[in-house]
């Protein structure tokens, strides 16, 4: 709910994304992809699987490169990651030899920052992420939702002005969602990032942004922009208003054509 | 009973050390009864008393302590330049995918070589004594550290080298604090199975040619006829082995606790 002449944090300007290795049939991830996202908006991405959303994601991050087009943070081109941007993965991606406080100042203390100053501010992070007491704790003696946490924790420290969340919720129970799904609206209204979150969640997608932005299935597309005009600060009522239900509908109605040629699709 | 049953399966150090002297003691009691009642002939087995005084005769004499000199000696400078060169080599194969195309196959066809039946040449080449254990220990000790190495490299979870990447991570940073420990416990695995086989190689090699140590000893009593310190010999080989193995497993779980849950 950035003010209107706000700049725009991240702007993706004419991506496409062709896989191709030697000898196999490419892959068409993505077509055309044009989508802005102004300052400290929060802008959620859904659709079906395989529809190109994480491939996206990667290459905004950098990790990536688009096979043409570009993608702008502040007006800059991307061309590699940097610590404008943080990406939380689909998958856990914590190092599990390292400690939670050591995971947390993970990015900080690759980026140069002196281990003390690294772990002070892993510390805080821990805190906000209510894994007080367990900064000493390995990944493996965490569980799902808790290691999930910290591998926020570790995108946040860095105190990135663009922060991409790959489905970080997908794998929890519905119960820990909801309330790191509160957790993340509390951060984010304190911190002021910016926010690109994919989902396939459609009621989550709507709960959390401003606008949600639906994929058609394969190749990627932006299909529409829903723009969610739901009331901030939110909590858990905002699920039962009418409005949201009325929002969650029509993106499902969007989204279940795409949804049902992908399964087709993977099917054939 | 019952009670017992869930110590003796327990997690506990205590718990294994249990097992280990309970079964130990089985053994010995086992054998005692073997050697006092079915073969009695003394060339094929002594019991374990006998055993022990041959030991304690070795050690007496000094010959234990002559012959553990040459054998330790040959295996301590040896086996951590096995390690290093196994590392090494591991290392290269995993990150040049030239070396891993043309030297690879070639190690891989010298590994199912049995290098241990080549001791004969290297004792021609090198002479009777260290020079000629030191390589043949060295050579047939390097291929699992070699081969563990690369494997470990490679393995590492693509996705935490993106992550490490997304955090604008260089190359080398990636390889010290994702690559490297991510091998670690690959590496330390192969290194006990090293360590086996650097036990082998020195015994074949003392077998082959030499004046002194464990594979002399060993052979120079079965040339005798002295079952009891053959044996002697075979059990000291036998803990140094245990002692290498239980080392590295705790090494291993040491650097590598999330890999045992
Ligand atoms: N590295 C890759 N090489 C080849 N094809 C890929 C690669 N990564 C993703 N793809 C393909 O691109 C498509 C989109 O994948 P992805 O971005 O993971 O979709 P989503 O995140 O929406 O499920 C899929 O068909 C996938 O198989
Ligand atoms: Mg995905």
């Amino acid at each position: 709910m950035a003010n209107a002449k706000s700049t725009n944090a991240l702007s993706i300007e004419g991506i496409n994304k062709v896989f191709g290795r030697p000898g196999k049939p490419t892959v068409e991830a993505l077509r055309n992809i044009d989508l802005t996202i102004k300052e400290g908006e929060f802008v959620s991405i859904v659709g079906a699987s395989g529809s190109g959303k994480s491939t996206l994601l990667r290459i905004i991050d950098g990790l990536l490169p688009a096979t043409s087009g570009v993608v702008k943070v502040s007006g800059a081109p991307v061309t590699k990651p940097g610590s404008d941007r943080a990406m939380v993965f689909q998958q856990d991606a914590l190092l599990p030899w390292k400690s939670v406080r050591d995971n947390v100042a993970y990015g900080l203390v690759i980026g140069g920052t002196p281990k003390r100053d690294a772990h002070a501010t892993a510390m805080r992070f821990i805190e906000m992420a209510g894994l007080k007491g367990f900064e000493h704790h390995y990944p493996h003696q965490l569980s799902g939702g808790m290691r999930q946490r910290v591998n926020v924790a570790r995108a946040l420290a860095v105190n990135p002005r663009i922060l991409l969340l790959d489905e970080p919720f997908a794998a929890l129970d519905a119960q820990t969602r909801e309330i790191m799904q509160s957790e993340l609206l509390n951060i984010w209204q304190k911190s002021k990032t910016t926010v690109l979150l994919i989902t396939h969640q459609i009621d989550e997608a709507v709960y959390l942004s401003d606008r949600v932005v639906v994929f058609s299935a394969r190749p990627g597309q932006v299909r529409e922009e829903i723009p969610i005009p739901l009331p901030r600060p939110r909590d858990l009522e905002v699920k039962r208003h009418e409005a949201f239900g009325a929002l969650v509908d029509k993106i499902w109605h969007l989204i279940e054509h795409e949804v049902r040629s992908a399964v087709a699709d993977n099917r054939a | 009973m019952r009670s017992f049953m869930d110590f003796i399966e327990g997690p506990t150090r205590t718990a294994s050390l249990a097992r280990f002297m309970l079964c130990a003691i089985c053994v010995l009691g086992l054998w005692q009864v073997l050697a006092t009642y079915v073969v009695t002939n003394r060339l094929l087995l002594v019991p374990p008393m006998d055993v022990a005084r041959a030991l304690r005769t070795e050690g007496v004499s000094g010959a234990l302590w002559t012959n553990a000199l040459a054998t330790v000696s040959a295996v301590a400078a040896a086996f951590p330049i096995a390690v290093v060169l196994g590392v090494g080599i591991g290392l290269a194969l995993a990150s040049s995918r030239f070396l891993a195309l043309t030297v690879g196959p070639m190690l891989t066809a010298l590994n199912s070589v049995p290098v241990v039946a080549l001791a004969p040449l290297f004792i021609a080449w090198l002479g009777l004594g260290f020079a000629s254990k030191f390589v043949i220990v060295t050579i047939f000790s390097i291929f699992p550290i070699l081969v563990t190495t690369e494997v470990g490299l490679k393995a590492t979870d693509k996705i935490l080298v993106e992550a490490s990447r997304s955090f604008n991570a260089s190359r080398w940073q990636i390889f010290t604090t994702v690559t490297l420990p991510f091998a670690l416990p690959f590496v330390i695995s192969g290194i006990r199975v090293a360590w086996a086989r650097a036990l082998v190689a020195i015994i074949v090699a003392e077998f082959f040619g030499s004046f002194a140590g464990f594979g002399f000893a060993i052979l120079a009593a079965g040339q005798s006829f002295d079952t009891a310190t053959l044996l002697a010999y075979v059990i000291v080989l036998g803990v140094l082995g245990l002692v290498g193995s239980i080392f590295f497993e705790w090494l291993e779980r040491r650097l590598a606790p999330w890999r045992h849950e």
